[in-house]
């Protein structure tokens, strides 16, 4: 069939970040295409230009040859882009019909006219083979349905373009099924598809085709997926130039787990996890999104509720009911994976934000603080971890991402945490200030710190680590120690998370 | 990318102080301007006492308001929280003759126990802060009516303790040292809202305390991952609300000469007017302490002035609406303006 | 139909059981004097005003918003009508016109303000609520307003069948709202933008335009509320309006309207009015101090509050199990 959509050399920017770079994609009509990226490979940023959120800055976008422009999502809808999103957007009040019909609801002369509104919503659902009752209020369906319906309402609006974002994201076996079964169908109608997913089982039992982002470049360009094994794939959106570094090989002392988790059941998805920390170690935990490593750690810092197992802290059976006493008792610190809405206070200065874990050790008698004390503070770790500003009063909000992400990692050295968990800490931030992170982070283990990484960033773990451990589902699915050859490493980890994807599919 | 930095901050700094600075240079241009148009206005005892001895209790219960803005909520009972502490404070010189300052500790505390009930319920509920304060506000005057209707027959304590006068009608012209007295316009309940103004600048400024509640109302979830202990601010932050408002409360039935169920009931939106016009975000995180007086002092000049003018109570009210307004607008133009400038800066 | 709507219709039968049985209640302690056909004129009476003005909240909450001014339009609506009866000597129609419409242009006021600056409904109220109270103030000082025509106040003692007109007037508003809510389009844009503005703003829905509808037609709906005060009452002082703020929220709080915003529940919000009025006969009858039911309505409200928030967030942990946000 024809090509519908095509993306040409699109190229987009922020203050500090090349998001996307010349990046190309064509999708015809009756086609699956996956759209790859790990995180800050520039997908989402993508998804948000073609659905209107963005405004394009270079290249093209094209709808049956022609350039377009969204300046809103309803424009954009409008010319025949439909998305769902990973995030409901229904109205939990209203029925499946009104839903379905609400972009453009049937009415004479300013009334519903329900009859037709019911009849369109049916048409939609049928054409999908879907038995949901359109006099059903949203409220009450599975979130599986509920992505059924927006599916149906993207087809009621003469979707010729339809971008899936993530849509097993909170579903699985036979709801994911039936999902597929609809994808089928719309293709079979012509409908473009572009089905954005880390789940690679799925993406190679459902597209067709496949494109793969990696920093902000298009390196698999809409290319048929049969083309390709996984391994293939996962290296097109893992690998990286490597720039010759030097190696650093460090040795940690073996002794006493700084931190040591007993088969930990979570609330949230975890069994029976277990791991153990090392003081003057960065053991890595690697896994693709959605793997379950930042909700294991928030549960050890009391965000989600344990159901069973222990938690050590040197040796100590440890209770951790919220960061106070993760901080305070046990001197643990977190670097947020959204610095923005949980690792900094924007609108407060780098000295507030630096000295805030410390305000507790600050403070003499009544409780004053006096400002020079913090400032001798905030402006020890500035220079330490050489963050480039002229004042530390000037706002945290200013920064760049680098800069702001050391803000974010200087609260804790000032807190003088003995253990810190780092979560994805260089998404976003450019190469350089990448390095010298890393830097940082082994020279803090170097001085005894025991560093938990989270990062799906492979060259990262690889280049930092010293102990690799593989998560996937919620799950750990491997371990090893870390060689710093890539080409080594890259692969043991890829078994390992392949290997775990042929124990849940089996 | 420094220099734009330095001027940058130096800029945010300036619309900083500017706030007080329009606030004062209004509050001057303002006073002048009705001092020239009616001379009647000038008069110490009919104007200018009244005026400073009003500005002191408002501003105690714009301060009260501004504490529970600090960490974001809004505070839609503190009428009633002054009258709650109003009551106590009469109950306790009429029925138990307790001195002036006994039974104004014991009000104010009865303050705090309210503030600290409604911080609690907004904690553990974790509904939203002007529903909790809203429902608030109607029990509690339904339970003060209550109160002074079974427990008086006049609906209000009018026991006036040794010293009430002093706080009423006091003035520095009563302070006389080695023969000189000092000028009697100015009334000695202006010393303890001064006062008041200066410990919530010292808390917000210079303590820990202070900090972390403007933390927990800048970004709430950053201040709990940061480990600062967000719940127990909260409701420490509604606490404190409670005893100021009834603090304010308290000195409002000194002025009045009794205590009456009346009491607090025209407070919700000059709590407002003063901390909004110092530019205080109704958001959280940011508040302005001094100019809570400024803009106090600057509403009441401008409503003393029309009064004096012969213009009624019905202007002054529109007025005030406007007034209010007014600045929860330039507020939030003058928050997008330094938005913008945040988002070029990189 | 379904859950929510469930529920609410099991909120609107407990309420319509609570009133018939509260009602026949009182009646019967009464010794039956509640029956009688001057007791339930009165009583329809003075159900009129309440339900009115609890659909005036009603339809503010649905877009998420609150109207702290209910009471303040309302009085400064029939301060506006009944000085141009007596001070401008207006033709009845004119008058009560000229008031409703400047009712009408106090919500939308109130809808400008809240699209232009961004703030909540409930802190641009509080401001509008100082301007017209000054307003109501500035057209009767303190004096009761109570010359105008005979026909204005006969109109409030006209009786169909043993139910006064105003009361009528009420439920024919009632009638017309629920079947706006129900068929119209612009209503379900309204309800859309309060329940999920931006899954509505994603369907082309305009969120300014639906709160500024919600709050014009809160004006509108409290126009008619100030037309039925200066029928029934006696006169129009400073104080009309003063003791309205409660029960327009007790009412549709209680009926199930949400805080949060998208529902509306009319029958519900009727019904609720109905037994908060046998509350205060109650209070009367049993020489109750007012003040206690003040409190009582408060912490039902509360409670109401506090349980729906609390269903709300126990759903809303059960969704989010296994839900992971991509990070880029």
């Amino acid at each position: 069939m024809s090509e519908i959509l095509k993306v040409a050399q699109l190229s987009k920017s922020f203050p500090g970040v090349k998001a996307l770079s010349k990046v190309n994609l064509s999708l015809r009509g009756g086609e699956v295409q996956a759209l790859l990226g790990e995180n800050g490979a520039g997908k989402s940023t993508l998804i948000k230009i073609l659905t209107g959120v963005y405004q394009t800055e270079d290249g093209q976008v094209l709808l049956d040859g022609e350039p377009v422009s969204f300046d809103s999502p309803l424009a954009a809808t409008k010319s025949g882009i439909g998305v769902v999103h990973q995030e409901r957007n229904l109205i939990p009040y209203f029925t499946v019909a009104e839903n379905i019909v609400l972009q453009n609801q049937p009415q004479r002369r300013g009334l519903i006219d329900a009859a037709q509104r019911r009849e369109t919503a049916q048409k939609a659902l049928d054409s999908l083979g879907l038995t949901i009752d359109p006099d059903e209020i949203v409220q009450n369906l599975s979130v599986a349905q509920m992505q059924l319906v927006e599916i149906a309402k993207a087809l009621a609006t003469e979707t010729r373009v339809l971008l899936l974002d993530e849509p097993t994201a909170s579903i699985s076996g036979s709801e994911a099924k039936k999902l597929f079964e609809v994808v089928a169908t719309l293709k079979a109608q012509g409908t473009a598809i572009l089905f954005v997913s880390h789940k690679l089982e799925e993406v190679f039992e459902v597209c067709d085709t496949v494109t793969v982002l990696r920093d902000g470049e298009s390196v698999i360009e809409s290319s048929p997926l049969s083309d390709y094994s996984h391994s293939q794939i996962v290296a097109a959106m893992v690998g990286r130039q490597l720039a010759e570094r030097t190696k650093r090989f460090r040795t940690v002392e073996p002794g006493e787990p700084a931190l040591e988790l007993k088969e930990l059941t979570t609330q949230v998805g975890h069994t029976d996890v277990s791991l153990a920390l090392q003081a003057g170690e960065v053991l890595g935990l690697y896994g693709l999104v959605g793997a379950g490593r930042s909700e294991l750690l928030r549960s050890v810092l009391g965000l989600h509720p344990i159901v069973s197992g222990e938690v050590f802290v040197k040796g100590k059976a440890a209770n951790i009911r919220d960061m106070r006493d993760a901080l305070h008792k046990y001197r643990i610190g977190y670097v947020t994976e959204n610095r923005k809405e949980e690792g900094l206070f924007l609108d407060f200065s780098i000295n507030r934000n630096i000295a805030v874990t410390v305000w507790r050790r600050l403070q003499q008698i009544l409780g004053i603080i006096r400002h020079e004390k913090e400032t001798e503070v905030s402006d020890r770790f500035v220079e330490r971890l050489g963050i480039r500003i002229s004042s530390v009063m000037q706002l945290a909000g200013n920064l760049s991402g680098g800069n702001q992400q050391k803000v974010s990692l200087a609260k804790w050295l000032a807190a003088e945490t003995e253990i810190i968990i780092i979560d994805e800490p260089t998404v976003g931030i450019d190469v350089r200030t990448k390095a010298n992170f890393h830097e940082l982070i082994m020279d803090l283990a170097d001085e005894g710190m025991a560093v938990l990484l989270i990062s799906s960033d492979l060259p990262e773990m690889v280049a930092i680590a010293d102990r690799v451990m593989v998560m996937r589902d919620y799950q750990f699915v491997g371990e090893f120690p870390n060689s710093k050859d890539y080409a080594e490493m890259s692969t043991k980890v890829m078994d390992a998370i392949h290997a775990g994807s042929a124990r849940q599919s089996a | 990318m420094v220099n734009n930095d330095q001027r940058l901050s130096s800029r945010l700094a300036y619309l900083a102080t500017d706030q007080r600075m329009i606030l004062a240079v209004l509050v001057i241009a303002v006073f002048i301007a009705f001092a020239i148009r009616t001379p009647a206005f000038l008069s110490g005892q009919f104007v200018i006492f009244p005026l400073i001895r009003d500005t002191a209790v408002i501003t105690i219960v714009g301060l009260a308001q501004l504490v529970t803005l600090s960490i974001g909520h809004l505070n839609l009972a503190v009428g009633r929280m002054a009258a709650v502490s109003a009551m106590v404070a009469g109950f306790s010189y009429e029925r138990l003759g307790f001195a002036i300052l006994p039974g104004l500790i014991l009000g104010v505390l009865a303050g705090a126990f309210v503030g600290m009930i409604t911080g609690y319920i907004i904690v553990k509920s974790r509904v939203n802060a002007f529903i909790v304060t809203l429902a608030m506000d109607f029990a509690l005057l339904g339970l003060v009516t209550f109160t002074y209707r079974s427990l008086t027959e006049a609906a209000a304590f009018t026991a006036k303790p040794a010293g009430m006068d002093v706080v009423r009608a006091g003035s520095l012209g009563d302070v006389c040292v080695f023969g000189w007295c000092g000028p009697s316009v100015v009334p000695l309940i202006i010393f303890p809202a001064l006062a008041l103004v200066g410990l919530m600048s010292f808390l917000y400024y210079r303590t820990r305390l202070g900090r972390e509640l403007l933390a927990t109302g800048a970004n709430l979830r950053a201040a709990r991952l940061s480990g600062i202990p967000v719940d127990t601010r909260v409701i420490q932050a509604h606490t404190l609300s409670g005893a100021l408002a009834g603090i304010a409360g308290i000195f409002l039935a000194y002025v009045n000469g009794s205590f009456s169920a009346a009491i607090g009931s025209e407070l919700l939106l000059p709590s407002f007017l003063g901390p909004v016009l110092a530019g205080t975000l109704l958001s959280g995180g940011v508040v302005g302490v001094f100019g809570t007086m400024l803009g106090t002092l600057l509403t009441l000049v401008i409503r003393q002035g029309l009064l004096v003018q012969g213009i009624g109570l019905e202007t002054l009210n529109i007025a005030l609406g406007v007034i209010l307004l007014l600045a929860l607008s330039a507020n939030k133009i003058r928050t997008s303006i330094t938005g913008l400038f945040q988002r070029k800066v990189a | 139909m379904k859950y929510l709507k469930k529920r609410v219709r099991t909120t609107e039968f407990s309420l319509t059981v609570l009133f018939i049985a509260g009602f026949i209640a009182l009646a019967s302690t009464s010794g039956g004097v509640l029956f009688s056909d001057q007791s339930i004129r009165s009583f329809l009476t003075y159900l009129a005003i309440p339900i009115l003005i609890g659909l005036a909240q009603m339809v503010v909450l649905a877009v998420g918003q609150l109207n702290l001014a209910v009471g303040a339009m309302g009085g400064a609506s029939a301060a506006v009508m009944a000085q141009m009866m007596v001070a401008l000597n207006s033709p009845i129609w004119v008058a009560l016109l000229a008031g409703f419409l400047a009712a009408t242009l106090m919500g939308a006021l109130n809808g400008v303000l809240v699209v232009v600056t961004g703030l909540n409904g409930f802190i641009i109220t509080l401001g509008t609520l100082t301007i017209l109270e000054g307003v109501q103030y500035a057209l009767v000082r303190s004096f009761t307003i109570d010359g105008y025509p005979d026909a204005v106040k006969d109109f409030g003692k006209i009786v169909y069948f043993n139910v006064p007109s105003v009361f009528v007037v009420a439920i024919i508003t009632a009638v017309i709202l629920s079947w706006f809510f129900r068929t119209h389009v612009m209503a379900r844009k309204i309800l859309a933008t309060g329940a999920n503005p931006l899954a509505a703003r994603l369907s082309g829905v305009s969120n300014p335009l639906s709160v500024f509808l919600a709050h014009t037609l809160s004006g509108a709906l409290l126009g008619i509320a100030a037309i039925v005060t200066i029928t029934s009452l006696g006169g129009i002082n400073r104080s009309i309006g003063g003791d309205w703020l409660l029960s327009s929220f007790a009412a549709p709080i209680i009926a199930g309207v949400l805080m949060s915003g998208g529902v509306v529940a009319v029958y519900g919000t009727v019904m609720a009015a109905g037994v908060i009025r046998l509350v205060d006969i109650a209070r009367a009858q049993y020489s109750l101090d007012p003040s206690v039911i003040n409190f009582t309505i408060g912490t039902v409200v509360l409670s109401t509050v506090a349980l729906s928030e609390w269903r709300r967030r126990r759903s809303e942990t059960k969704r989010q199990k296994h839900v992971e946000v991509d990070s880029e």
